[in-house]
């Protein structure tokens, strides 16, 4: 009866999953096989928040331990004096499932310390109710169990009891008369009742996750969370066989859909995630619920199958996003927010053209000039007037690296003086590098993270074949999100390149005595840009660049806190309070006279707001503070 | 509400076109695009026809092969037809042969309003529209900044020197919009791919009816010189005279 | 030779272009005449007489302003078939403008726009290409030849005349006066729109509040035809609304001349006016980037600078 429940429960949810598009990542790899090692079984990315960690591990650890004791309950309801082959009388398990049972009522007393007096606002939003049932239930699960087998002690039909601490001590609570033999039954049955009503709950409930967390674990994105998914556009195939983004829950990936069943509203993301931190209404947590809820209501009939936007989430949620990935990194079964998000600006933008009006002068930038800001190409080596810089001219031999410039170190200028920093720092060290000059183009991240995707691939494409028409072969960038959108990006559009970002080969240089080492003083800091350290993974090389003390803010590596600027973001208006503003006053906090960058995004961020506020610290890219030692 | 939409490709928007040695603006290979002027007056219009509830929007343009993109932009912001008129003889076309070719092209259907941008941004004359609405024999309200249709005529606020003045016509009528009054949509790509299958007609002089002569330029280059390079590039530091300076920068400019 | 002026007029009298047109036109031809109508034209007469018109073809009839261009294009074409002129000249008015382009079609002569100088019966100037190449160009075809002169290409000159003054017959047909002019706004405080206006000021950071913004306001007051913008620090500071920001996520001006205060020049600034004619930046940082675009950077004080330079401009207005 309560499978029949179960089952019927659980259908329309595995239905939609199971109809939803292909994502092509089921096969086994090794990054699978340890993410499901780590995120699932060692509770990773649970135990980067200690206390609600390891409340969690001792719920998951109990329930994966107590899982034969189940069966156990189950046959003794027939007869009470039978016993599991192996484990039934094994003195072992029986000392571990008393622990384990005992450490989830400790994780569940825990989970309502949190939730009731520690009242973190990441919870804010999330169904607190039905929370707290299942807490009750799981409680119940397990206290019917441990008075059970206390009272099995006390009959006398336990085995092993000295093996177990916890319900002989309990045992005392009961005699050893008729007493307790109905007090057996009672519990045995009561165990067994609250199981069976917990299957019950549990489809329609977040603690669906216990069912689809370790599939979404093993359907996440291999390799760096920077790549999005392409979304191929062949503009001469019917307009009906080709996808805009996701405009209705129709166009969702498994994946995009097991996430929507697998967020336990832990809230993890939601305090990490810039947007809400600066009063936005994005949290990713909300736009997952909000998408979930409403794939659900459609699922069922209750509603009109509809857009996302506005029906599920509201348009501004879609646009505060900066991608920055503190979302994706904290969630402990690994909901891809960024991409999901991302599709739904595919449709608004290519599908509606709806997207905040103030971004149309970079997409048309993009389109017309090959650059957000609409500057002629001939401008680009504008940076490189006094240098003696080589221009890679068509037919010319490859060098050993190209320096790959991007728009903003070639136009702004700000950036063109870490860009010529770099020119420099490649001169002084001996190396055989060049620029495409005129024949560079961006490479259409802001394009793409704004949602164009098919501005992005016509980009990808033109470069790669000017790439590839050159005989290119390593690359080193000096903004961050070119680096990600070549290194982990170009690859599906035929360009496989060895990339690195300029922090990293200086640090090599540095590191191969081709270059001197900084030996600055003053205090610094250094801000992490998204796109190099949290989606890259390099926390290192530009500290080690940077060669003396850092002052680290406390949000800083992978959980550095974004400078407001990516996804597209550098060029659309932010309401005040600004992520720029937040971000500038914890790196002012740390008492730091320079905030060293890695990213022309965040260095023209963070220097507005310096700027803004007459602050006298200075925002400088790494590769300046090293290029002006006196010895180069 | 019927409306045509008078469009042109212009070289280089943004950067710098290269004249040719007949003293005209290369337009061949170069690179272009629809006229950035023209899409204030092609918002202009897609609002007044949505307004309208119907009504189709028809492009026109004159301009060889190349101008097919700022028609195919057009149509990809929401405009439902395009016009070409192209032939040898109306390479270096001068306004009169402009409004002439123009006016007999839009005579040739139904409309209740044409809409043109103030000037062109290569060329910037800013008379064509007017001479257009005179061989059409159509009431004209210019420099519009803010436009509103209602019960068969169109009101709008006309920018002049001191401020605007309501101005107001019975349709049909010409109107060209300022940049100060629209702000052009970015074209969807379903709005692109759909401009491939709208219909653009290609016409020639004589599909128009007009002879060689009205269509013959009645000015040429006759010389072509480098001016006098700007005062340009120069930093002061500020003293008494620096207030007599700006404001003789000012009058050379013509602005005060 | 005759040599027509298109004057513009209003109950205050005849417009500067008129007077340097005229001006100008002496050195062309003998026969000078002036074209005036509209309220105010006959008392204009007098100026425009004294500064070459030996006659004023004139009329005060509300009609050639209340209907726009129709009923004067009208007028206009009546007395060029009557009295055959060689050349018209026109100011680049709003109004002219399409006077200039109507006539065209009526009389099928050329016409040149945005002349900066007339070198004869047949030959006019222009600039091109942002002022950098001078053109000049060869007026063919039937007279009149109609040429539209940029403001201020010719400084006026009174030579002391006396104008004889024809009245112009106001029997416009109805079908001409479809085209109504109901009110007229004079925005001296808001001036025209920072997309349309001729000059922009504009200000940035440096300004440091709200007050120094009505310093800018005045300049633009002074100046007229101007509108103020600011850059988006300013706006971010909350010292004026986001419609006034320009650049790559406000607005693009491209006016005649934009005057910056305050603002040291940032990319996202710098994409939404660098395509002004000329660019005037007054900023205390000897290193801002925009003085590296700007025809004439100045390094000081702005609160010294744009009173200065707003008294300056209105004692050049009112001639003292």
């Amino acid at each position: 009866m309560t499978v029949v429940l179960f089952v019927q429960r659980v259908r329309p949810r595995v239905a939609l999953v199971a109809n939803a598009r292909p994502t092509g990542r089921g096969t086994p790899t090794a990054d699978r096989v340890t993410r499901e090692l780590t995120h699932v079984f060692l509770q990773k990315k649970l135990l980067q928040k200690l206390v609600p960690g390891l409340m969690h591990v001792f719920i998951f650890w109990g329930f994966i331990v107590l899982l034969p004791t189940i069966a156990e309950a189950a046959v003794a309801i027939l007869d009470k004096e039978s016993s599991l082959p192996i484990l039934g009388g094994a003195s072992w398990f029986a000392f571990v499932s008393d622990i384990f049972a005992s450490l989830v009522v400790v994780g569940v007393a825990m989970a309502f310390f949190i939730r009731k007096v520690l009242k973190p606002d990441r919870f804010r939003g999330s169904h607190m109710e039905e929370a707290d049932r299942i807490l009750l239930l799981i409680l119940a699960i397990v206290v019917t169990l441990l008075l059970w087998n206390a009272s099995r002690i006390a009959l006398g039909i336990a085995e092993v009891p000295d093996w177990r601490p916890v319900t002989n001590l309990l045992s005392g609570l009961f005699g050893t008369g008729g007493g307790a033999e109905i007090a057996e039954r009672v519990l045995v049955w009561a165990h067994l009742l609250v199981i069976l009503g917990f299957l019950v709950i549990l489809p329609g409930s977040k603690h669906l996750h216990i069912a689809t967390a370790p599939a979404n674990v093993w359907l996440a994105k291999d390799g760096p969370t920077g790549r999005l998914e392409p979304n191929r556009i062949d503009l001469e195939a019917p307009e009906e066989d080709i996808r805009f983004g996701v405009a209705t829950q129709k166009d969702l990936s498994k994946k995009q859909m097991l996430d929507l069943f697998s967020c336990t509203e832990c809230g993890r993301c939601q305090e990490a995630c810039p947007a809400w931190a600066t009063g936005k209404p994005l949290s990713p947590k909300l736009l997952i619920m909000d998408l979930r809820d409403r794939v659900v209501a459609e699922a069922a009939g209750e509603v009109e199958l509809q857009p996302l936007v506005p029906n599920a989430v509201v348009d501004q949620v879609v646009w505060d996003c900066v991608t920055c990935g503190a979302c994706v990194r904290e969630c402990p079964v690994d909901i891809e927010h960024i991409d999901t998000i991302v599709d739904l600006r595919r449709n608004l933008v290519m599908a509606e053209s709806r997207f905040p009006q103030e971004a149309a002068p970079m997409l048309r930038g993009v389109e017309n000039q090959e650059n957000p800001w609409g500057e002629p190409a001939s401008a680009r080596l504008d940076w490189a007037k006094d240098l003696d810089v080589r221009v890679l001219q068509e037919g010319d031999p490859a060098p050993e690296v190209l320096f790959w410039v991007g728009c903003a170190g070639a136009f702004d200028e700000r950036a063109q003086k870490t860009t010529q920093s770099v020119a420099r720092l490649l001169a002084a060290a001996g190396i055989d590098s060049a620029v495409l000059g005129p024949r560079e183009k961006c490479t259409g991240d802001p394009a793409r993270r704004m949602g164009h995707e098919y501005l992005f691939q016509m980009l990808a494409e033109q470069n790669v074949e000017t790439l590839n028409g050159a005989g290119v072969t390593k690359i080193v960038a000096s903004c961050a999100h070119c680096f990600n959108t070549l290194a982990n990006e170009y690859p599906d559009y035929g360009g496989t390149y060895e990339v690195v970002h300029h922090t990293q080969l200086l640090s090599e240089l540095i590191a191969a005595g081709r270059l001197q080492p900084r030996t600055g003083d003053g205090k610094i800091t250094y801000h992490d840009a998204c796109y190099l350290g949290r989606h890259n993974g390099e926390f290192d090389a530009p500290r080690d660049v940077i060669g003396s003390d850092i002052e680290e803010m406390p949000r800083n590596r992978e959980r550095s806190f974004c400078c407001g600027a990516g996804g597209a973001r550098m060029w659309m208006e932010e309401e005040s309070p600004r992520i720029n503003d937040t971000r500038f006053e914890e790196a002012a906090a740390t008492g730091a006279e320079t905030v060293a960058t890695a990213c022309p995004y965040c260095l023209v961020m963070l220097d507005d707001v310096a700027k803004g506020k007459g602050s006298d610290i200075r925002v400088v890219d790494v590769a300046t503070l090293l290029a002006e030692q006196p010895r180069i | 509400m019927n409306v045509v939409v008078l469009t042109k490709w212009v070289p280089e928007p943004e950067g710098t076109p290269t004249l040719g040695d007949d003293g005209l603006l290369v337009r061949e290979g170069a690179d272009g695009a629809l006229d950035p002027g023209d899409e204030y007056g092609l918002e202009a219009a897609l609002q007044l026809v949505e307004a309208a509830g119907d009504g189709e929007i028809t492009l026109l343009t004159m301009g060889p092969e190349v101008a097919h993109a700022a028609l195919q932009r057009g149509l990809a912001m929401g405009a439902h037809k395009g016009v070409r008129v192209t032939d040898d003889s109306l390479r270096g076309a001068d306004s009169l042969v402009t409004a002439r070719v123009l006016a007999a092209a839009i005579g040739r259907q139904e409309f209740d309003l044409v809409v043109g941008g103030v000037e062109s941004t290569d060329g910037y004359t800013g008379t064509v529209s007017a001479a257009i609405a005179e061989l059409l024999g159509l009431p004209s309200l210019t420099f519009a900044r803010k436009l509103e249709a209602a019960d068969g005529s169109l009101k709008i606020e006309r920018q002049t020197a001191a401020g605007y003045d309501v101005v107001t016509s019975p349709l049909p009528a010409l109107v060209t919009v300022t940049a100060g009054a629209t702000e052009p949509r970015y074209p969807s790509l379903k709005g692109v791919m759909a401009a491939k299958s709208k219909p653009v007609e290609t016409l020639s002089v004589s599909d128009l009816g007009l002879s060689s002569d009205e269509v013959a330029a009645t000015q040429t280059v006759a010389e072509v010189s480098d001016a006098p390079p700007k005062q340009g590039g120069e930093t002061i530091e500020a003293d008494d005279t620096t207030a007599t300076r700006i404001a003789d920068l000012l009058e050379e400019a013509k602005v005060i | 030779m005759k040599v027509w002026v298109w004057a513009d007029v209003t109950p205050d009298g005849p417009a500067p272009s008129a007077l340097e047109l005229l001006t100008k036109a002496r050195d062309l031809g003998d026969e000078v005449a002036a074209i005036a109508l509209g309220p105010g034209a006959k008392a204009s007469t007098v100026a425009l007489g004294e500064h070459g018109a030996k006659t004023v073809y004139a009329s005060d009839d509300e009609v050639f302003s209340k209907h726009l261009a129709q009923p004067t294009v009208h007028a206009l074409a009546g007395l060029v078939e009557e009295h055959s002129p060689d050349l018209i000249l026109f100011p680049a008015s709003y109004d002219a403008r399409d006077i200039a382009g109507r006539l065209q079609a009526r009389t099928g002569s050329t016409l040149m726009a945005n002349a900066t100088d007339v070198l004869g019966p047949d030959k006019a100037r222009t600039e091109i290409l942002g002022g950098t190449k001078i053109v000049d160009v060869e007026l063919k075809g039937p007279a009149p030849k109609l040429v539209l002169i940029r403001p201020q290409s010719f400084a006026a000159d009174p030579s002391g005349g006396t104008a004889e003054v024809v009245e112009v017959k106001a029997d416009v047909p109805d079908d001409l006066k479809k085209a109504e002019r109901l009110e007229r706004h004079e925005e001296e405080a808001s001036g025209p729109r920072l997309e349309d206006a001729k000059v922009v000021v504009a200000g940035g950071r440096g300004l440091g509040g709200t007050d120094a913004f009505e310093q800018l306001e005045k300049l633009a007051a002074a100046i007229g035809n101007a509108a103020v913008g600011a850059s988006r620090a300013a706006v971010d500071a909350g010292w004026v609304p986001y419609s006034f920001q320009i650049g790559q996520t406000g607005k693009t001006v491209k006016p005649e001349v934009y005057i910056c205060a305050g603002i040291s020049g940032a990319l996202q600034h710098m994409v939404g006016m660098k395509g002004a004619k000329r660019i005037v930046a007054i900023t205390k940082d000897p290193d801002a980037p925009i003085l590296k675009i700007a025809d004439l950077g100045v390094v000081g004080d702005l609160f010294k600078i744009v009173p200065a330079l707003t008294e300056e401009i209105e004692k050049r207005r009112t001639g003292s």
